[in-house]
């Protein structure tokens, strides 16, 4: 039989997910680089100009000013949200009382729907209404408090804030998986030897949860560094673009301004970033 | 047996001529029997008044119907969707025959919509002639490619009770009356809030007036020039900075649309610039608070009083299989036995570009929105003076104008944020 044939068995099975993974992914990124190559007004043909498009981004202060932005924001969320997962599993991963409904309940961030999520957030932070603002001026601060949104650091720091707490629970949760495959031999081992607890920490629990820390990195890089609906929901990049993201930037080009050729290149211009660190931190994982 | 029905006695000849003739009804009856049950679609954004959407699907689409057999579909789309449902619908062709537009949508779809010249000035010619504000909005490059429908005007919405409290009765003349007003009511804690974020409407609706009111713009009547390097902008920037911070909220600088509704229903602001729907919302959810909402025409400057144009106009697709039905539509519906209820349901939250309509009923409805009629006279595109153009739009969309004035009330110099603008524009209107 022609299907007991390795070869063909394999490619049979193999060509749903491929033409799957042509049909939604690779044709609508083929798609963008086309298009980030023309001069495309929406609803008029586009021209071909080359690299013009990105020359365009590369003078235009508003895209440096979202480059930087990203790589904030991207950062400082990661590195947040990295830590306290951390901190987070290594909690849940102690015996206590309602265990499985504490987890459970952690995952709530993840599971509302982002733009609802956010909305209680932009009540929260407002400064007449907020928990956050009635309970500062009650410890003193002047009235009316803050404001988180309309001062361009501290709105940069409402949104790294916003998006830690919503990413949070996918770090705890998934460290969490890892934290319980390390066998309990090699911490009773670590102890007779005369590891303290920070040198378990060091020397056992880190080293086996490299790869999985890795792993969730890497998403939660590639998430963040492609958020929108936070951004847009929260301060449409504002205030004076101190929040504005590629992606929302790209948005409001091609369709607020209706440049689809333009706002492609803007949306593009993250790939290689993200790319090179995509394949950094997999070569770093082999080596692991 | 012998059948007993009898035939009309035929010719040869004669059964060759009814044949012929029945074979031409035969060709010419697919046309039109296949079209038969036809449908118009006509594609709106929601509407903040309900009975105005209610209006269409209960009252006009029936109506039509029972008078010509077509099916009108009345589709809704959520507010701020609409510019990403017209790009879908004139990327692929298909989706709706006929489209509400924004301020921008006319510019940036012009080419997929029909001319409607003929049905746009017969409406004219029967209902006292359009508004130059809206022919503003729908021509482009000469051609009318919508009907202009209504503006939903941004004017000053203030707080009669408050005002009154500082000596003010009738609301300022100027900006710079209103500057000192809104200082004496700060110290009260009662301060103004003025959108200087990224919204969709609330931030351009008085930064553009403000700005054209001391003289200044961002491109000259040519659609090339960059002008926003000025005297006259630099006054205005000045004025907005000390407007900003002696008088308003610190909060503003982050807001969005509706930021400024909701401040208004808790009695946080006394003065800001908004649509009707302030006053509408407040009669019906807070009616304490709309006894003391009152709204008034923009301030003047040293050089004019002025108004944002943020008119809504229809358009047909060039592409729609049923253009000479949607068309005969818009004629019916734009006909003031249709169009003048349509107008009166929503009250004046549609201010109608058609002087016919300057002393109609509607505006006796609530006299608090009059200011809306007169503003109409004063009421321009974001790029005015020069004609609406994509360049327009890219810098409607890239907040240029709005954080140019953003910054300066954060701190920054002024010749600072002009310069950006300028640099920013100059990169935009590079390509007109």
């Amino acid at each position: 039989m022609l299907l007991d044939r390795e070869g063909v068995f394999s490619w049979l099975m193999m060509t749903p997910p491929l033409l799957f993974l042509a049909a939604l992914v690779g044709y609508p990124f083929l798609y963008g680089i086309l298009l980030s190559l023309q001069d495309r007004p929406v609803a008029h043909a586009g021209t071909f100009v080359g690299l013009k498009n990105f020359m365009t981004d590369l003078r235009d202060p508003i895209f440096w000013r979202v480059t930087v932005n990203t790589f904030i924001y991207t950062g400082a969320a990661t590195l947040l949200k990295m830590v306290g997962g951390l901190c987070l599993a290594i909690a849940m991963n102690q015996n206590f009382r309602m265990k499985n409904l504490v987890r459970a309940l952690l995952l709530l961030p993840f599971i509302v729907p982002t733009v609802l999520s956010t909305v209680a957030w932009l009540w929260m932070l407002d400064p007449a209404f907020s928990v956050v603002n009635r309970l500062l001026v009650a410890f003193g601060w002047p009235k009316p408090g803050p404001s988180w949104l309309g001062n361009p650091t501290l709105a940069m720091i409402s949104i790294i804030i916003i998006n830690t707490w919503r990413g949070l629970p996918f770090y705890g949760i998934t460290l969490l998986a890892g934290l319980q495959t390390i066998p309990p031999e090699l911490y009773e081992a670590a102890t007779i030897d005369g590891a303290g607890g920070w040198q378990r920490f060091r020397f056992v629990t880190l080293p086996l949860l490299r790869p999985i820390i890795l792993i969730v990195t890497l998403f939660s890089v590639i998430f963040t560094f492609a958020d929108f609906q936070l951004v847009y929901v929260l301060t449409h990049g504002g205030p004076q673009n101190a929040t504005n993201l590629f992606a929302t930037y790209a948005f409001d080009i091609a369709m607020g301004a209706g440049q689809l050729g333009l706002g492609a290149s803007v949306a593009l211009a993250m790939l290689p970033a993200l790319a090179l660190l995509i394949v950094a931190l997999t070569i770093y994982m082999r080596r692991g | 047996m012998t059948q007993s029905v009898t035939f009309p006695a035929t010719s040869r000849r004669g059964f060759l001529k009814l044949s012929a003739a029945g074979t031409v009804a035969a060709l010419s009856r697919p046309l039109s029997a296949h079209a038969a049950p036809k449908t118009i679609t006509m594609l709106h954004e929601s509407s903040f008044i309900k009975p105005f959407d209610e209006y269409v699907q209960n009252v006009l689409a029936p109506a039509y119907e029972k008078q010509t057999g077509i099916k009108v579909n009345y589709e809704l789309t959520s507010v701020g969707s609409l510019p990403t449902r017209i790009s879908t619908i004139a990327e692929t062709g298909s989706g709706a025959d006929i489209t509400m537009n924004g301020l921008l949508q006319v510019i940036q779809f012009g080419e997929k919509y029909l001319e409607v010249a003929d049905i746009a000035e017969e409406i004219g010619k029967a209902q006292g002639g359009w508004y130059d504000a809206g022919k503003e909005a729908v021509l482009v490059d000469g051609k009318w490619k919508a009907i202009p429908f209504s503006n939903i005007g941004q004017l000053m919405n203030w707080r009669t009770d408050w005002f009154a409290e500082v000596g003010v009765k009738k609301f300022p003349d100027t900006w710079e009356e209103l500057y000192e007003v809104g200082k004496k009511l700060k110290a009260k804690d009662h301060p103004f809030g003025f959108e200087l974020g990224h919204g969709f409407g609330d931030n351009h609706g008085w930064l553009y007036p403000l700005l054209w009111s001391y003289g200044g713009a961002e491109v000259a009547p040519d659609g090339k020039t960059v002008v926003i390097d000025s005297d006259e902008t630099a006054r205005a920037v000045d004025f907005a900075r000390k407007f900003f911070r002696d008088t308003m909220l610190d909060d503003v600088l982050g807001w969005t649309d509706v930021s400024n509704n909701k401040a208004w229903m808790a009695e946080q602001i006394s003065c800001t610039n908004n649509a009707e729907s302030i006053l509408w919302f407040a009669k019906r959810e807070f009616p304490e608070i709309g006894k003391v909402t009152d709204q008034a025409m923009n301030p003047a400057g040293p050089k004019g009083r002025f108004h944002l144009l943020d008119s809504i106009s229809h358009s047909i697709f060039s592409f729609s299989p049923v253009r000479e039905e949607a068309r005969a539509f818009m004629r019916w519906l734009m006909d003031a036995k249709q169009l003048g209820g349509w107008y009166e349901v929503a009250e004046s939250y549609y201010q109608p570009l058609l002087h016919g309509y300057d002393n109609a009923p509607m505006w006796n409805v609530e006299p608090r929105n009059l200011p809306y009629r007169d503003a109409l006279a004063s009421a321009h595109l974001p790029g005015w003076p020069a004609p609406a153009s994509r360049q327009m739009a890219e810098s409607v969309a890239k907040y240029v104008v709005v954080d140019m004035f953003a910054k300066a009330c954060a701190g920054e110099a002024t010749k600072d944020v002009i310069k950006n603008a300028d640099a920013q524009l100059k990169a935009i209107y590079r390509s007109a």
